[in-house]
């Protein structure tokens, strides 16, 4: 005798909406519904109760049919094919709560739905039921009301724990609230929320309102005056559609984002620990999913990018808390795609040279400023008259000291740190200067230190002059470096002037078979 | 300074259509004209053999008989693909034959012999000045010539190059740059001694020049400037080949600055009209050295592939010969059922094998550079972009120094 498997309902609800803890879980499915049923404008009250909290969901859009009304309360028969929900399961999240009362007008005709003690009944292996009374109303008036009271938060989601916030940070992250399909589709009807809060939870204001809509912050290419040049600085990537071919069939991938510093991302609503909330986020129906910053090559920080990448043919778990079908073909090719897209937007000048550098500018001044407090220490703590007491080996160190039999002044070394930035403090005609020490003088550069740190760089030789040559051309932290080796200084401009020595101890060496010195020109 | 007179004009190029750095252009010499850019594939016209065996050579001489539209490989046309070819001086010694023969190979201009009579693409004879810097000439088995630019020049009169370069002194990634000015200075020499020797030469002459960025090339460039006093280079030569790169050639980064950084000092000095010709590079290098304003390129990589066993899909992607689906090419070698028969190992030399895939390999290079030249000639820069975009860009090696060249030749994406 063949048998097939049983399926047990109420099992099958309590499951569903256990899967749901957070009371927010409903106000995502309400608003995807709300748009989806036309609204306009979709208000969300929230208030404290004894049992639960009481949610009042209200939209201006075309109502309920009486068959929607019946999905409304199904499992499994979602008349929704492409958007959220569409499995059928969201509006279950109402279930764990004491009532259910559904006002909809729709051609009409208004439906009076009620499902009393859902979560009662469920949990003492009962399914609930429901009671429609239908009414005239006049043709106009449209509209749904949702009323659940009563509704069970899990742990850590009880409703005292709702923010203003809180609540505007979930909206723009996870639900259509947030969405980029503007971006790619000019026929996306705005849609107003309003969130009420009741004062118990939230004084702090009287509602919040927003819209169906992610936007960016302000676009900013420049930088910023002050310590943190690069923080504010902000750049929109324009939205692009990508097609790609899979063992699936074809897809498209509609990528949209910015790159922005720290106060230009603190300027977006963030769900979570902030400092994780960027990079690259797969997207369906245009909310963000799950990030996916494998496809940002290793050498960039996804915290600089935030960019949402939808793909319609992406499956994702009943809460919609991940993709499912990361073993097709579809989403391997899918991230093959976005690291092509996201390498053009990490190779862009506008991030590798002007916000990059700007921010690694100033933070190596910064550095430079930190140790310059350290340096004058150590200064402050050399007495001049002392003996050369090297505390490293290094050649030419110990060709400085051999270099004053030949040339006309004497140099020696009055400290050597080598583990510091700063490395050495050198007498020089009485005065203390603060020393780099190369073999060639390229290093310092090829190093990437800061010219200002110190105020001589001692070396052997110069090194490839054509290497210098490049750094003279190119520029050197943002600003201009003049290596003049007829007179043995490096000129560097940035804001200020200032002036390097530079030291050659095997000019010093061979002071007398001295030879002319060639041009960097 | 010596006085040198400008001569008949033998060799022309004209640019037709740009898209950011890149152009594309005709190149003209002796009458022949050459759509840029373009590929010369290298060869070697005299492998140690004799005129029966083709002056032989192996895989050059199945190439050859490509070239010609032989018998032997079923009489095809071919010489489409041969309408530059690139050879040595320094090849003919490649296969130790005794005086005699180099007598021989360098009694008549290549075009002027029978074996090759048929042929009548331009020749650019490079100088060989990469392998005489180590071994100082032509090394026989039984006699030794040294080259100095005298001798060069005359090799490659006698081959009947119709481009020519001077004797140069490439350099090494590791060389001081005291050895840098030594070598710049000693080319800078030939050059003068070169376009005194050429000056009534029927043929393109082109200038040599070694560096891997702006100061290297500029120092260079002053060298040469300085020999030639205050005389307008640009009317001494008619092309400028880039030389040294090969060492280089697997690091695009250092081969995008060099061919930038080069465009950027000949627009400078006056030198812009000018071909700029990227000696011993090939393949996935090429889409991206065109965008940064490359004119001409030459390399053995679709003879070596094949040698390695390697046929090419495209510029940056080869699959072993053994794995190879003929079907999917619709090349006139993939097209004949004799070649790919060949192909699949079924004749008696080794040379039979991998010369149709050498063929097929330089003729998916052609296409590709082809195709690159009408994109150019498209409107704006969106079709080279996207050329870069489906080819290179998708190398996950080659990916980031597409998006500078798309950026910095290109005018960016966004
Ligand atoms: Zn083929």
């Amino acid at each position: 005798m063949k048998q097939h498997p049983e399926v047990n309902e109420v099992q099958e609800f309590l499951e569903i909406a256990s899967d749901f803890e957070d009371p927010l879980e409903i106000i995502r499915e309400s608003l995807s519904n709300a748009y989806d049923a036309g609204a306009t404008e979709v208000v969300i009250t929230i208030r404290d109760s004894a049992a639960g909290s009481d949610i009042i969901i209200e939209d201006d859009g075309h109502g309920m049919s009486r068959d929607d009304l019946k999905s409304f309360f199904d499992l499994g028969n979602s008349r929704k094919t492409d958007s959220i929900g569409h499995k059928g399961h969201g509006t279950k999240i109402f279930y764990k709560s004491d009532r259910i009362v559904v006002d909809t007008a729709h051609n009409g005709s208004n439906f009076h739905a009620v499902m009393d003690r859902p979560w009662e009944k469920l949990n003492e292996k009962t399914l609930p039921e429901y009671e429609v009374s239908e009414t005239d109303t006049r043709p106009g008036n449209t509209g749904t009301r949702i009323q659940i009271s009563g509704f069970r938060s899990g742990e850590g989601f009880d409703p005292q724990s709702l923010t203003y916030d809180k609540i505007h940070h979930y909206l723009k992250w996870k639900t259509i609230a947030g969405s980029t399909a503007h971006f790619f589709d000019d026929s996306q009807r705005e849609m107003e929320v309003v969130v009420d809060l009741d004062d118990e939870i939230d004084d702090t204001r009287d509602q919040l309102t927003t819209t169906n809509q992610l936007t960016f912050p302000r676009e900013q290419l420049q930088p910023s005056t002050g310590e943190f040049p690069a923080t504010r600085m902000c750049k929109h990537y324009p939205p692009r559609k990508i097609e790609f071919e899979h063992d699936e069939g074809s897809s498209t991938v509609e990528i949209v984002g910015m790159i922005g510093g720290k106060d230009a991302r603190n300027e977006l609503p963030t769900y979570g620990r902030h400092s994780v909330q960027f990079g690259v986020w797969l997207a369906k129906d245009h909310i963000k999913v799950e990030q996916i910053n494998e496809v940002l090559t290793h050498d960039n920080e996804f915290i600089h990018f935030f960019f949402i990448a939808n793909c319609q043919n992406l499956e994702l778990a009943a809460n919609r808390g991940k993709v499912r079908n990361k073993a097709s073909s579809l989403y391997k090719t899918l991230k093959q795609e976005l690291k092509h897209y996201m390498t053009k937007i990490a190779e862009d000048p506008w991030f590798k040279e002007d916000y990059l550098e700007t921010r690694k500018r100033a933070q190596l001044r910064r550095r430079a400023q930190s140790q310059t407090t350290s340096l004058e220490e150590r200064l402050e703590s050399i007495d001049t008259n002392g003996q050369f007491k090297p505390t490293n080996r290094s050649e030419v160190l110990l060709a400085l000291e051999r270099s004053n039999n030949e040339a006309d002044n004497s140099i020696t070394v009055k400290e050597y740190k080598a583990d510091h930035e700063v490395p050495a403090i050198l007498l020089d005609d009485d005065t203390l200067r603060t020393s780099h020490v190369y073999v060639e003088l390229t290093e310092h550069f090829e190093d990437d230190y800061p010219l200002g740190s110190a105020d001589t760089i001692l070396c052997w030789s110069y090194g490839d002059i054509d290497i210098l040559r490049e750094y003279e051309r190119n520029g050197y932290h943002g600003g201009d470096v003049e290596i003049d080796l007829q007179d043995n200084q490096i000129i560097y401009h940035h804001e200020d002037r200032h002036t390097v020595d530079i030291i050659t101890v095997s000019d010093r060496l061979a002071a007398l078979e001295h030879q002319p010195l060639t041009s960097l020109d | 300074m010596p006085q040198l007179k400008q001569t008949e004009q033998t060799a022309s190029f004209q640019v037709t259509a740009t898209a950011g750095d890149a152009r594309a252009g005709t190149l003209t010499i002796n009458g022949q004209s050459l759509d840029t850019p373009t590929f010369f594939p290298v060869l070697s016209f005299y492998g140690g053999g004799t005129k029966s065996s083709v002056f032989g050579g192996g895989v050059h001489r199945t190439i050859k008989e490509f070239m010609l539209g032989k018998e032997e490989i079923g009489g095809g046309t071919y010489d489409k693909y041969f309408r530059g070819t690139m050879t040595s001086v320094a090849s003919l010694t490649d296969y130790g034959i005794n005086q005699e023969r180099f007598n021989d190979y360098t009694s008549d201009r290549i075009k002027d012999r029978e074996t090759f009579s048929d042929y009548n693409g331009l020749i650019f004879v490079d100088s060989g000045g990469y392998k005489f810097l180590h071994n100082n000439g032509l090394d026989g088995s039984d006699f030794e010539i040294e080259i100095d630019q005298r001798e060069a020049f005359r090799i490659q009169k006698q081959l009947g190059g119709d481009i020519i370069v001077n004797l140069d002194r490439p350099i090494a990634p590791n060389d001081t740059f005291d050895e840098r000015q030594q070598k710049a200075e000693r080319t800078a020499e030939n050059a003068v001694e070169f376009a005194r020797l050429t000056q009534t030469y029927p043929g393109a002459r082109y200038l040599t020049v070694h560096g891997y960025n702006y100061s290297m090339l500029d120092r260079f460039f002053d060298h040469i400037q300085s020999q030639f006093g205050n005389i307008d280079i640009s009317t001494l030569f008619d092309g400028i080949a880039l030389g040294s790169l090969v060492p280089k050639k697997d690091d695009k980064a250092a081969l995008i600055t060099a061919v930038m950084d080069c465009v950027e000092i000949m627009e400078e000095r006056g030198l812009a009209d000018l071909p700029l010709h990227v000696l011993g590079i090939g393949s996935g290098s090429i889409p991206l050295l065109v965008a940064a304003g490359a004119d001409t390129f030459d390399s053995t990589t679709y003879i070596q592939n094949a040698i390695n066993q390697k046929y090419a899909v495209s510029l940056t992607k080869h699959i072993p010969l053994d794995a190879v689906d003929f079907n999917q090419c619709d090349c006139a070698v993939c097209s004949d059922p004799k070649l790919v028969n060949w192909m699949q190992g079924n004749t008696e030399y080794q040379k039979d094998v991998l010369g149709p895939v050498a063929m097929h390999n330089l003729i998916i290079h052609r296409q590709e550079v082809r195709e690159l030249r009408q994109r150019i000639k498209q409107h704006g820069t969106d079709p080279v972009i996207d050329y870069l975009d489906e080819t290179v860009g998708r190398n996950d090696s080659i990916r980031k120094q597409t998006h500078r060249v798309v950026n910095e030749a290109l005018g960016g994406y966004f």
